[in-house]
């Protein structure tokens, strides 16, 4: 992990510090450890870019869970020939009677989420809830319940802390505005 | 909402008009000092040369131009809530295509004009001339170099007033008369046939939408929500908006998509200030007329940057 930015460019504009995400990150496990005592908690981290978020926001938690990851083709992708919008990694555990928390890197659309939401509702969990990093509800399009949010963003293209420009970047310790080519 | 907006020449009392028919009809006064506040307040400073000088001289530069630019998506919005009355900055020209809305010009000869300027400020006639044709000049090049138009042609406006013989207090009642007889919009409660606002609706019969023409980025979100499988209609109803004093409807709005499941209209939109202000319009009175009915805007340079983000090597080229 580094802060310094991997290359010399001017494309990289810092707009959450490192500090800010610790502490936003500690804020939440707190949060997310009151709400969830005595439950039978099942954190689902959606791959790839909730990783760093997932680990670090587990560390700042003191109860017992259990993780899981699922990973679903994105529009566009050009791997994607059927088309449609499909599971490409599958949960291990089964979440039937579980109190599940879904851990996104950035909801913006919705629709990502709200297909996920919809599959995960059909293996009947107890509960079914939602924590992002960020939130950018300026270019949502479907609504999606988010339960809990780190931050608000306004419409621009992120890097850092997970979130990747063809595959760079995710390891900045940071969240910046990335000037894409 | 309503505009009036008041061009004139310099000397002309088009500046005291403008505040009468404010005071008169209550509208929001717009000159060049509640811009620079305003713009100020969101922390948008007017560049070192002040551009309205600067492009009589030459053309301005980026910095003035943004500032221009701001100044106009400053005014849009005001319009989106206010009524207003719009003095200089070109309101005439911003705001042509969108009733109601009244546009004046105020004039008066060139000599009539030297002498106003004389009294109002104290000047000799030489400092009054000078000061005249150099005000006369700077409004010229603004028009041309901002707005490529040509200042001395008042075809653009609805109601031109001399005002060498006529008093400013007349005047400013005339413009206003002129906006209640020709510009105000005239509602009526019910739509045609006394039927209810509910009946607005118009409903397309599914054999026309075979012939239905989307753009390319309507395909592509389209094509976007089929692989989120989330059901669609292209512009499956027509909302009737504004009707004018015989019943006919005069403004209707037609979103492009209504998702079922989520009982949801989407309206692609561009984000330029003329077209975003219209829009938002449309969608306040959906919301006046329609208060059970969910649209929502979705900007299409933030959905574009979307399928950026999905396609890196691709450019777009929109």
């Amino acid at each position: 992990m580094t802060d310094k930015i991997p290359e010399n460019n001017d494309q990289l504009k810092v707009i959450i510090t490192r500090e800010e995400i610790k502490e936003k990150v500690e804020e939440l496990g707190k949060k997310i450890t009151d709400d969830y005592a005595g439950k039978d908690l099942v954190l689902i981290g959606v791959l790839r870019g909730s990783i760093y978020f997932l680990v670090d926001l587990t560390r700042k938690m003191d109860i017992p869970f259990a993780i899981d990851f699922i990973s679903i083709s994105q529009y566009g992708e050009q791997s994607d020939s059927a088309g449609v919008v499909r599971i490409t990694k599958d949960l291990d555990l089964s979440i039937s009677g579980k109190d599940v928390l879904v851990v996104e890197d950035i909801v913006d659309t919705g629709l990502s989420l709200g297909y996920l939401l919809r599959n995960l509702k059909t293996r009947n969990p107890a509960d079914l809830k939602v924590c992002t990093l960020l939130n950018v509800e300026a270019r949502r399009i479907v609504e999606v319940p988010v339960d809990y949010k780190g931050f608000e963003i306004p419409n621009i293209f992120v890097v850092g802390y997970g979130l990747d420009y063809n595959e760079k970047y995710r390891n900045l310790r940071y969240i910046a505005e990335f000037d894409r080519p | 909402m309503g505009i009036i907006t008041i061009s004139r020449e310099f000397g002309s009392g088009g500046e005291t008009i403008a505040r009468l028919v404010a005071e008169k009809t209550k509208f929001h006064l717009v000159n060049k000092e509640t811009i620079i506040k305003g713009l100020s307040d969101y922390g948008i400073e007017q560049p070192p040369e002040d551009p309205e000088k600067a492009v009589s001289k030459e053309d301005i530069g980026p910095d003035g131009r943004n500032y221009i630019e701001a100044m106009h998506d400053y005014i849009y919005d005001l319009a989106i809530r206010n009524n207003l009355v719009i003095l200089g900055r070109g309101g005439s020209f911003l705001f042509k295509d969108y009733p109601p809305a009244l546009h004046v010009r105020v004039i008066a000869q060139f000599t009539h004009r030297v002498n106003k300027v004389m009294k109002l400020y104290g000047l000799n006639s030489e400092t009054a001339v000078k000061l005249v044709k150099e005000k006369d000049h700077e409004k010229r090049q603004y028009y041309r170099r901002i707005f490529d138009l040509n200042w001395n042609n008042t075809r653009p406006y609805d109601l031109v007033l001399n005002t060498e013989k006529m008093g400013l207090e007349d005047a400013a009642d005339i413009v206003v008369a002129g906006y209640r007889i020709h510009a105000e919009p005239r509602q009526v409660k019910d739509g045609p046939d006394g039927t209810d606002i509910e009946n607005g609706i118009l409903t397309s019969p599914a054999e026309e939408e075979a012939d239905k023409f989307m753009h390319s980025s309507e395909e592509e979100f389209a094509s976007m929500l089929d692989f989120y499988r989330i059901r669609w209609d292209y512009e499956p109803k027509t909302f009737l908006l504004e009707w004018d004093s015989e019943g006919n409807v005069i403004e209707a709005f037609s979103p492009d998509f209504y998702l079922p499941d989520q009982d949801l209209y989407i309206e692609l939109t561009t984000q330029k200030p003329k077209q975003a202000w219209r829009k938002n319009r449309k969608i306040r009175r959906m919301k006046e007329l329609y208060p059970h009915v969910s649209v929502r805007l979705i900007d299409k340079k933030s959905f574009e940057s979307l399928l950026k983000k999905h396609h890196p090597e691709e450019s777009k080229g929109e």
